[in-house]
């Protein structure tokens, strides 16, 4: 299960927002707050959903409407709240799976060379537009390819779903991470040998490089944005406020040791960001394209990091074409042991509140979430992956962690959660974790929460930084958003009377 | 990389691999146990 979690965890985010955001961010600055936000949130959170998913499931419930049920049994709203653990998952699984397709394309590029000719950044990205079907050029001359790839990625995600827990993705998890971390230090210990490869510019060399990343900025540290791309990064990295731990949590018993598992899953993510991650991409960018283009580099954001520079930088190494499918294959690699991961929760909603069995409930899941993701194919140039990633990878995760915290501290109360925690347990979690879950870890995410209402909330709802022509797509999406919402809450509103009726009938 | 550089490198990684051999290590040994 650790496994599994950890699986969850190390995703893209560890390999290209991890980098990019601590190099434009103050570089080893960054990495204060980054550990402030690890210590009081991360880890706090880690335990709390390990937690409460292990007591969820003692009650038979896998997924948050259940497990906050189970904690709060007077409040008959509060399984409502708990419909956020399962939207947020699904609708991250709806953009990620299809980016995740675009690792197992480029891996397939590398391999076949369909890139190697390429040198400057425009035609690069001519490459990638191109291949998304956002342009039509000489490279693609459609989004056939990038849907075949889709499609391939897809079925793969469905079939290890249908297999269980156990069967699909355990044993996904158990060959794929290994896997994955063995190319992350290939990787490394390629990019660590570069020494200065550009003769003209011999301080263009692998330690400058890594002080790229690690030089401390300290000015950095006065911006609250800053502290919020640290927390935020965090929250990313370690899929916690998602509800996918709970739901894993739910399979485990009461001798399992919770205290443990949470440090051990972070404590692996950890290394594949901050070791594997920190050490491969800006610094192999630094030394081929020093340090003016690499700061460009870091503000350009994920996806030009990835597909665009990073295949430029593998163009630039001797056996490109190797070393590029081990990059992609394992970005693939980290991307798929997370997409199964988000699709679990409604899965496990299926299976435990309405008694479907797995196969059913994994076709159910595969017929909406094909359809679900038919618009962020068609129409990725018009902003619909950046609305799905703001409401359901950044706010409600936000939301739904804060809800957790609530109710494990103040409804479960300290006293039963400490106990609850150490069940099992043979590690004993220092006490001043008792003050932090109590006081420190709401108050963080009340500022995160507070923060983001003054400086965002108008221009957001307003769609002000959206342009004209893409908001009728920002909108709809908004529309369909509301849609699955509605439909989760009115699908536990069932469940719930289902089980009620039952035990009448009884 | 200058030497404030290092110190943040040195303390990250080092720290980040010795969290992970004390998880892994109770981790193991619990399985033995049991």
């Amino acid at each position: 299960m650790v496994m599994a979690v950890a699986g969850s965890a190390i995703g893209l985010g560890n390999f290209l927002r991890f980098p990019a955001k601590a190099a434009a961010n103050g570089g080893g600055a960054f990495m204060i707050p980054y550990l402030i936000a690890f210590l009081l949130l991360g880890i706090p959170l880690m335990w709390i959903e390990w937690t409460l998913g292990r007591y969820g499931g003692g009650f038979g419930h896998g997924t948050a409407p259940g497990i906050f049920h189970s904690i709060w049994r007077k409040n008959r709203f509060i399984k409502y709240f708990g419909v956020i653990g399962l939207f947020g998952p699904l609708v991250i699984f709806i953009y990620y799976s299809y980016i995740e397709s675009w690792t197992l394309a480029y891996s397939f590029f590398s391999l076949t060379g369909s890139y190697r000719g390429i040198t400057g950044q425009e035609m690069m990205r001519a490459f990638l537009h191109g291949f998304q079907g956002v342009e039509r050029n000489g490279y693609f001359s459609g989004i056939g390819t990038a849907y075949f790839f889709f499609i391939c990625t897809f079925i793969l995600n469905v079939a290890v779903l249908y297999y269980g827990i156990k069967g699909g993705i355990e044993r996904l998890c158990k060959v794929a991470l290994p896997l994955l971390l063995s190319l992350g230090l290939i990787l490394l210990l390629r990019v660590v040998s570069l020494g200065a490869p550009n003769v003209l510019h011999p301080e263009w060399n692998i330690a400058n490089g890594f002080g790229f990343l690690w030089n401390p900025d300290f000015t950095a540290l006065k911006s609250a944005k800053v502290w919020l791309e640290a927390a935020g990064q965090v929250f990313f990295t370690l899929s916690v406020g998602i509800g996918v731990i709970l739901t894993y949590a739910s399979y485990l018993s009461k001798g399992d040791d919770v205290a443990l598992s949470g440090l051990t899953a972070a404590g692996t993510n950890e290394f594949a960001e901050v070791i594997l991650g920190g050490g491969i991409i800006i610094p192999a960018a630094f030394v081929f394209f020093g340090p003016q283009a690499t700061g460009e580099i870091a503000v350009s954001g994920v996806f030009n990091l990835g597909f665009v520079t990073m295949p430029l930088i593998i163009n630039s190494m001797p056996w490109s074409q190797i070393t590029g499918f081990c990059w992609f294959l394992l970005l693939f690699l980290a991307g798929i042991t997370s997409s199964v991961s988000l699709a679990q929760p409604v899965i496990a909603f299926m299976e435990d509140e309405f008694g479907l069995k797995r196969q059913k409930a994994v076709i159910i899941f595969a017929v909406t979430a094909f359809l679900l993701c038919q618009p962020v194919i068609f129409f990725l140039k018009n902003g619909v992956v950046d609305e799905l990633d703001f409401w359901g990878g950044t706010v409600f995760l936000v939301v739904f962690a804060t809800i957790e915290t609530i109710l494990f501290s103040w409804v479960l109360g300290m006293q039963n959660a400490w106990e609850e925690i150490h069940k099992g347990a043979d590690l004993a979690v220092p006490s001043v974790y008792k003050f932090i879950i109590k006081y420190v870890t709401p108050l963080f995410l009340f500022a995160i929460l507070g923060m983001w209402f003054f400086q965002q909330w108008l221009p957001v709802i307003m769609m002000k930084e959206v342009p004209p022509q893409d908001k009728p797509f920002v909108l709809a999406t908004r529309c369909v958003l509301l849609g699955i919402f509605i439909l989760l809450v009115s699908l536990v509103r069932t469940a719930w009377k289902r089980r009620e009726s039952g035990r009448e009938g009884k | 990389m200058t030497a404030g550089g290092w110190v943040f490198f040195i303390i990250f990684w080092f720290g980040i691999i010795a969290l992970n051999i004390f998880c892994f290590v109770k981790v193991f040994s619990r399985k033995e146990l049991k």
